[in-house]
């Protein structure tokens, strides 16, 4: 039983899953439009754009375009130097599973993987990111191999208003990505860097450990 | 009270509420990242706001000139307190504060207030730039960050304008009238019999303090809206709808702060964030619609983290004076309290009226006399609710722990003592409820009570143990309009949501298959904004009562389906006729004749009763799209008909064991434990996750969490994540849960809930006193144990 609610939403795993795959394949992987950000004239090329800073904007830093290799697929943006990771995936690449809580690299909410380890979107700078193999949690959602700690999370109740629990999410995966058969004190350990103000801390454990046992062929107790 | 009023309310045999791991029906669009909260919404051509915030305590913005910042490339509108568009808007959210000011104007009363002016301009950056270029002339007045020094007779008067009272607690109750304003103070003083001859007739007299530090709301989710207006065809009369996001469940505030029908006010998303009883509108969540309307364009206007740190507790200060007898029965209470009064528009919920909420109604004691000074301050604001701030109800909790000590007793056969009866303040009788949330607490932690640093571990630290009661609070005063829906053979539940923090929903449809004898994947959920059911109501006390409404729902609806295939099989279309196109009608099942008495419904069949095997599906039993409505609520619950604790039912305990290190002045708190009473165990997973936040929110803001300001400037230092310490992961401890189910609340099944009631500010505390003999007042930091104990800091 499927249903679209609000603002696009999707109530099953398999729908969550389409429309994460969605929102990935919708990144263009060539800019076709540069947009002055200070003053939203749109030009056909970058070239355009670095003449109108010249221009209209001398003095200013003009934006720069990076090549970044999301979720497994190559796409220019067109961002100023100083934005953040975190800052180029919600405003520039809608993905904004990533999400941004204390912006001091502080909470964990804005983790996302970069080059197999966990970090923390709000701590990078986009230009810095070049070349690297980055996954958010729209890709690990949109993974079929990922399925069974989604599922788990959501059995678990490992979340409750829900804003950190991306976070939570991409921490897990990165556990299980280098410990596929995790203790409780190693999940712990793992996701110490974040926090959720609901108090959701024990279901983590769970839902990671049964996710774990799933996923190596183990089974569920109902 | 049971629950007898309402159909199947003492149903035994459960097939789905009480379940454990049933996914929530939004948890997989929040596990995927698919979950969109206000400030996520990113829309093409889309402006953003900042408003001009103060630097200081506390100050008055004399004049502004916006000249430069309005000439800065990528500035598209900058409006100030004197604009008429600014002037004309008043907010429409909740709040409980003092008179009316307008919606912003010229007056910081905290530091980061916003004030004065609203710039919109192409990106955060260009906003930022253009507030910096603003030339501001502030009048910087004398601020109050120190209740002790606002109180005092010559202290500034920062709100001499206004002279009410707070809201709760005003009159007095039972007294005399409150004495008027003076300075900064407001008065709640409450009078219950006579304290004087109470402390004439005890044996012991005591005499404490008790301290409760301010606690960060913290909504993990930076409070921020966008709003955009747009042609709306099904509704072009009026001019634009307006779009917006991040207002969640307050689409109807916004409707009238703008003057717009609820049609022409669109808002699709679900997602709150943390909203824990509070439920006020920020600023930030108020102001896109205006400003996309002055630009055209939609707009963008999100808090900081740095903004973000309002308080969900405010600041108070105990004095307590407590008369008993040689048993330890409490003949006398005085209660002198100083609690802050935030900033204007501050929430007065928990700060005052504790004697119309319950702490001191459970006690057989009628002699009550509290006086509490509200006093005027800069230091911040409250909004609503104060969901940690049980009603001062620790104050009670230390009083039993003392007189244990005095007396060499266990706190748990003090409390029995001094907890009255089921039915009022001089009643004898064991409470039921108590006597077993007790007996199964003493289980569950071995509980064997020392005296105040008796006991060592095997690792040398000291041991501490602690004990609380309360009651269960629950907002059964709530009322919801609720609809189900046969559709095509699928049950439909509309609701507008939100998803907020708890599994209200879950909770709801559980209950609605339940009673329709479904599963709980087989209950459609429509969320729709426009949908008048929302179960919100006070955590799980809220879950249970809309519960209550849905099963009366549900079963008028079970109802309506009975009689639907009765009908069909009564008078069944004609072959080939009757029927227009399509395919022909599904034949009816064998109801010809029967009563709805005679049928029941079994895993989405409309079956026999006499022969169960005998039925159809929903689909196949009617070709009607049925409705069923309800509006109402559940039979009040005790705390509302019972004087708020003068007759108690359902009751939960709490328990703390610590280590305290005397040579670090660290504290461990080795577990926590709960046995709570709800009545009846709805949904088990989300209790259970209800019981560790409050436990976890407890322990922070007794451990860890404070705010410090500067003295001098009034300016808070540690708002943000790094300086204001939350408990993470390897902070939290072990906590220990147990669920009686005595069916004894008014909701659903017996259901009670337990919102917030197992909220606590002293548990550790006391705990830690039990392990060293000494006070250490919240949060206990090791530099503050160690200072307790007359050490040093190690390092």
């Amino acid at each position: 039983m499927e249903s679209k609610i609000g603002a696009g939403m999707t109530l099953t795993q398999e729908a969550a899953q389409r429309r994460v795959a969605d929102i990935i394949s919708a990144i263009p992987v060539v800019l076709t439009e540069y947009r002055c950000p200070l003053c939203a004239r749109v030009f056909p090329g970058y070239s355009g754009l670095r003449e109108h800073y010249e221009a209209e904007h001398a003095g200013a830093i003009a934006p720069i375009v990076v090549m970044l290799m999301l979720n497994g697929k190559g796409c220019e943006v067109l961002i100023e130097p100083h934005w953040t990771l975190k800052r180029t995936l919600q405003f520039r690449l809608g993905l904004t599973g990533t999400k941004h809580m204390c912006d001091k690299g502080v909470c964990g909410s804005c983790t996302v993987i970069m080059d197999g380890r966990p970090v923390l979107a709000c701590q990078i700078l986009t230009a810095e990111c070049e070349g690297r193999d980055i996954q958010t949690i729209e890709g690990i959602a949109a993974d079929p191999k990922w399925k069974p700690l989604i599922d788990a999370y959501c059995r678990w109740d490992a979340m409750q208003c829900g804003y950190c629990t991306t976070g939570f999410l991409v921490t897990a995966k990165a556990l299980l990505d280098r410990n596929p058969n995790p203790t409780e004190r190693e999940c712990r350990e793992a996701l110490a860097g974040n926090i959720c103000i609901c108090g959701t801390y024990p279901r983590h454990s769970q839902a990671i450990i049964e996710a774990a046992a799933a996923m190596s062929g183990g089974g569920v107790d109902g | 009270m049971a629950d007898i009023a309402g159909v199947n309310g003492q149903r035994e045999q459960f097939r789905v509420v009480g379940q454990r791991n049933l996914p929530g029906k939004l948890s997989y669009t929040i596990a995927s990242g698919v979950a969109q909260f206000g400030n996520d919404f990113v829309l093409p051509d889309m402006l953003h706001a900042k408003f001009l915030r103060s630097p200081y305590a506390n100050a008055r913005v004399v004049s502004v000139d916006t000249e430069r910042a309005r000439a800065l490339p990528g500035v598209a509108d900058i409006v100030t307190w004197l604009d008429e568009d600014i002037v004309r808007i008043s907010s429409h959210g909740e709040s409980f504060g003092p008179g009316t000011r307008p919606w912003i104007d010229n007056i910081a009363d905290q530091e980061g207030a916003e004030v004065a002016v609203i710039v919109v301009a192409e990106d955060e950056d260009t906003c930022d730039r253009a507030l910096e270029m603003l030339d501001v002339q502030w009048e910087v007045l004398p601020h109050i960050v120190d209740l002790h020094r606002g109180r005092q007779p010559d202290a500034y008067v920062i709100r001499p304008q206004v002279r009410e009272a707070p809201t709760f607690g005003a009159p007095g109750m039972g007294g005399p009238p409150n004495p008027p304003k003076r300075g900064n103070v407001a008065y709640s003083n409450m009078i219950s019999g006579d304290a004087e001859a109470g402390f004439d007739a005890a044996s012991h007299i005591i005499e404490y303090d008790l301290y409760t530090p301010a606690f960060a709301a913290h909504l993990p989710n930076p409070s921020g809206s966008v709003a955009w207006w747009f042609d709306d065809p099904y509704h072009p009369e009026g001019g634009k709808s307006l779009h917006i996001e991040g207002a969640v469940r307050e689409r109807m505030a916004i409707a009238m702060m703008y003057g717009l029908p609820p049609e022409k006010t669109v808002q699709e998303g679900l997602f709150m964030g943390g909203k824990y009883c509070d439920w006020g509108l920020r600023k930030s969540q108020e102001i896109t619609p205006l400003l996309a309307r002055r630009t055209g364009r939609p707009v963008r206007c999100v808090n900081t983290r740095e903004d973000m740190f309002d308080f969900i507790m405010k600041q108070r200060y105990v004095h307590m004076k407590v008369g008993f007898n040689e048993e330890g029965l409490i003949t006398a209470v005085e209660d002198d309290s100083i609690a802050d009064g935030g900033v204007w528009g501050s929430s007065s919920f928990g700060n005052v009226g504790d004697l119309t909420q319950g702490p001191y109604n459970t006690l057989k004691c009628k002699n009550v006399t509290q006086r509490m000074e509200i006093v005027d301050s800069n230091r911040g604001k409250m909004y609503v609710s104060g969901q940690h701030c049980p009603f001062n109800w620790d104050s009670i909790t230390m009083a039993i722990h003392l007189i244990a000590e005095k007396l060499g007793r266990d706190p748990i056969d003090i409390a029995r003592l001094n907890l009255h009866g089921p039915n009022s303040q001089d009643d004898i009788d064991p409470v039921p409820s108590f006597e077993a949330c007790v007996e199964a607490g003493k289980k569950l932690m071995g509980w064997q009570w020392h005296r105040a640093g008796a006991k060592r571990l095997p690792d040398g630290r000291l041991h501490g143990a602690s004990f609380r009661y309360q009651m269960c609070p629950r907002h059964s005063f709530s009322s919801y309009n609720c609809k189900l829906e046969l559709r095509n053979g699928v049950v439909h539940m509309p609701t507008q949501g939100p998803l907020f923090g708890v599994f209200a929903v879950e909770c709801n449809a559980m209950v609605v298959a339940e009673e329709l004898g479904l599963s709980y994947d087989d209950i459609q959920i429509d969320f729709d904004y426009r949908e008048t059911f929302t179960p919100v109501g006070g955590g799980s006390d809220g879950t249970t009562a809309s519960a209550w409404v849905m099963k009366e729902c549900a079963n008028i609806l079970k109802l309506r389906i009975l009689e639907a295939a009765i009908e069909y099989a009564n008078d069944p279309p004609v072959p080939g006729f009757g029927h227009g196109f399509g395919p022909p009608p599904p034949p009816p099942g064998p109801f010809r004749g029967l009563a709805p008495d005679d049928l029941d419904i079994v895993e989405g069949r409309v079956v026999l009763k006499s022969d169960p095997s005998q039925g159809v599906p929903f689909k196949q039993a009617t070709p009607k799209n049925l409705f069923a409505t309800y509006s109402g609520r559940p039979p009040l619950a005790l705390w509302v008909t019972g004087q708020m604790g003068k007759q108690l039912d359902t009751m939960n305990t709490a328990y703390c064991e610590v280590a305290v290190d005397e040579e670090t002045g660290e504290v461990e708190i080795l577990r926590f434990g709960v046995v709570a009473d709800p009545g009846k165990v709805m949904r088990p997973i989300s209790l259970e996750s209800q019981i560790d936040q409050v436990m976890f929110f407890s322990q922070g803001c007794q451990l860890l969490e404070d705010f410090v300001y500067d003295e001098k400037t009034g300016v808070k230092l540690n708002n943000n994540m790094i300086d204001y310490k939350k408990p993470g992961m390897m902070d939290v401890p072990r906590v220990d849960r147990e669920f009686l189910e005595t069916r004894a609340g008014n909701a659903a099944y017996g259901s009670n809930g337990i919102s917030h009631s197992l909220a606590n500010t002293h548990l550790a505390i006391i705990a830690i006193y039990n392990a060293i003999g000494v006070w250490v007042d919240p949060p206990a930091t090791p530099d503050k144990v160690l200072s307790a104990l007359n050490k040093d800091m190690p390092f």
